[in-house]
């Protein structure tokens, strides 16, 4: 009953007033200015204690091949992580030593095709967005991510926690040679 | 197979002096050396293509390359596995786009040439404008490679006609792959999926850093380690009790502590439930073997195939060219592992070792550097030091190959290029010399040794 909103999208859905949409909008874009700026204190503090963080590796596959690369979660994963793990990864960067990190990678995250649906609890909302991750670090280093995402927000006092995110990359082999990044 | 270049007068020596423990740079760079490499070495090495679980059914595909040749491999109605290259003969295109399935037929896009899973020709589309004698069904089948062979599920494949059996490649090598491939009833498997990304570096870079290169770890990946394990620094490393051990150009290095590897995956039930099995281990594969599982450890197999036994990363450094590589990252376990383990194997290796783990992360850009620099051409004359330990060698009574006493130390890296050294000079695979001379000739199963090597 006090089952968190799945992912799946049954339809059922309302679209958001204008004012709702807005506010999922701009927390978006606050969370990507968190990631942006290496503001790592603030995206923890939007993210819920009981987040699940997802970005399954998907490979090509033939039409008719009907393996669920996407909700099975004991397959190959670039995240599937709680909100203890992604602290986990997040306290490399304060040791001191992550020497890729050093000096700082550029990030611009840029958010777009904004969807925000009400779900069947009154404070959780299903909210569909794409996004453009560009990174640039020393000299020419640089490359892009495109993918889309698939979120549960929860309000609380005013403002909204991360819940649930399913980030699906578009790319099959990630043309990078690390994923020093959040999505 | 025919390759016109072999035989030619071999030069490859003078690009290093493995006694004085040198390496020329433009091995790592130079795009002539690269062309020799997938000849010389990548259409005549046995490579790894599939482990036997990604193929449970037949019918059940997967697509990888050997060196650049893109090929297919397949379960065939018999149990057995088939390799051939995913090109179809009549006008090269390829027949597959998947990276893995299950299917009856490969159909080619371009004319509908059609092929059973064994590679066959079937049939092509508007079959009537062949006229009788234009076409030999049984002459125009998918190129099949020379050999397929496994070893404990793991499935290679090779180009080359004569040479090495499997066995003889893999050799005394057996006897340390058992520890990851055989350290429980049941084998192992990988997890589903396949995880690639790309490095702007040459392919000797990976497989000489997981080969030996143990020295990097306490420096290099200092933040993985202490993120991983609540701010604790690197295990220390015992240099009386750990070793090298070199096989062929394959590698082992490795502490004896037990515990090292599992450590710094951070996973506290994985480390139980080794610890639970560890005695059932030391029944299987012997005292010595068991102790080694789990420790601070990396390992090669010439060429191209790298893991973690303990931390249960296994990847293929797939050349893409002489300054890039693409990585395919896998997940194996031991297939009686309880669902909850290997979900926590799982997640374990995709925070340390998938392309945004806390250690993976530190290594991409050393290795990208380490190659890029070369494109200025004084500094590509530049020789790279690979002496350390060269002084270290030792006669071990249980553990087979080159061994060197000392973890931190260059001798699986050196052992690595010796290897391909006599397979860039060779004109006959099966002169080479052996490296060193086989302990376990005619043994079929290390699990069963007596004595000696069942310590």
């Amino acid at each position: 009953m006090n089952q968190t909103t799945t992912l799946e999208r049954p339809r059922t859905g309302a679209t958001a007033s204008l004012e709702l949409t807005h506010a999922l909008t701009q927390t978006l874009y606050r969370e990507a200015r968190c990631l942006d700026d290496e503001d790592y204190v603030g995206w923890v503090a939007m993210l819920a204690d009981d987040l699940h963080y997802h970005m399954p590796g998907i490979e090509t596959r033939y039409r008719r091949d009907t393996t669920d690369q996407v909700t099975d979660l004991t397959r190959m994963a670039y995240y599937n992580d709680s909100l203890d793990e992604i602290k986990k990864r997040l306290t490399r960067l304060e040791t001191g030593t992550a020497w890729s990190e050093d000096p700082a990678t550029r990030y611009a995250h840029i958010v777009t095709n904004v969807e925000v649906e009400h779900t069947d609890k009154a404070d959780e909302f299903r909210v569909f967005s794409n996004f453009y991750a560009y990174r640039n670090r020393n000299e020419r280093d640089e490359d892009s991510l495109i993918g889309s995402r698939i979120d549960i927000w929860r309000e609380t006092g005013g403002a909204y926690q991360l819940v649930k995110r399913r980030i699906i990359l578009k790319h099959n082999v990630m043309l990078s040679k690390n994923l020093n990044i959040y999505l | 197979m025919r390759l016109e270049r072999i035989g030619r007068e071999p030069e490859f020596s003078r690009y290093m002096d493995l006694k004085e423990g040198w390496l020329d740079r433009r091995i790592f760079s130079d795009a002539e050396i690269y062309e020799e490499e997938l000849y010389r070495i990548f259409a005549r090495s046995w490579l790894f293509v599939a482990h036997e679980s990604q193929l449970p059914k037949a019918g059940d595909f997967l697509t990888t390359h050997m060196g650049e040749d893109a090929v297919i491999v397949t379960r065939q109605p018999d149990g057995s596995i088939k390799v051939y290259l995913n090109s179809c003969p009549h006008r090269g295109n390829k027949v597959c786009f998947a990276d893995a399935g299950n299917t009856r037929r490969f159909v080619c896009n371009y004319h509908g040439w059609a092929f059973n899973t064994a590679g066959e020709l079937q049939g092509m589309h508007e079959e009537y404008c062949y006229d009788e004698g234009d076409i030999d069904r049984k002459k125009n089948g998918l190129r099949q490679v020379a050999r397929v062979g496994s070893y404990k599920g793991l499935v290679f494949a090779t180009f080359a006609e004569d040479g090495p059996s499997l066995d003889a490649w893999l050799g005394d090598f057996r006897w340390y792959l058992d520890m990851l491939l055989d350290n429980e009833e049941g084998g192992t498997e990988l997890i589903g999926g396949c995880i690639k990304s790309v490095i702007s570096a040459n392919w000797k870079f990976g497989v000489e850093n997981f080969i030996g290169d143990a020295y990097h770890a306490g420096w290099t990946h200092d933040s993985g380690c202490r993120s991983m394990n609540n701010g604790q620094p690197f295990p220390p490393i015992d240099m009386d009790n750990s070793y090298h051990a070199s096989v062929n150009g394959h590698g082992w290095e490795f502490g004896t502590e037990g515990v090292g590897d599992l450590f710094l995956l951070g996973r506290p039930k994985v480390m139980e439930y080794y610890e639970k099995i560890r005695p059932k281990m030391a029944d299987r594969l012997g005292t010595m073997r068991s102790q080694i599982f789990g420790s601070v450890a990396s390992a090669s197999i010439f060429p191209n195939v790298s893991f973690l036994p303990g931390i249960s990363t296994f990847r293929q450094w797939q050349p893409k060219g002489p300054m890039q590589f693409e990585l395919k990252t896998w997940v194996i376990v031991n297939k009686a592992m309880p669902d909850d383990i290997k979900d926590e194997v799982t997640k374990g290796v995709m925070q340390t070792f998938g392309p945004g783990g806390t250690f993976e992360m530190d290594d991409g850009e050393n290795w990208e550097n380490c190659t890029t620099v070369n494109r200025g051409v004084v500094t590509r004359h530049e020789k790279l030091h690979y002496r350390c330990g060269i002084g270290r060698q030792i006669d071990h009574d249980t553990l087979p190959g080159i061994v060197y006493r000392g973890q931190y130390n260059d001798a699986n890296q050196r052992g690595f290029y010796q290897r391909w050294l006599d397979m860039m000079e060779a004109t006959d695979l099966g002169a080479m010399p052996p490296r060193p001379e086989p302990r376990l000739t005619g043994v079929a199963e290390t699990r069963d040794l007596p004595g000696l090597f069942a310590l």
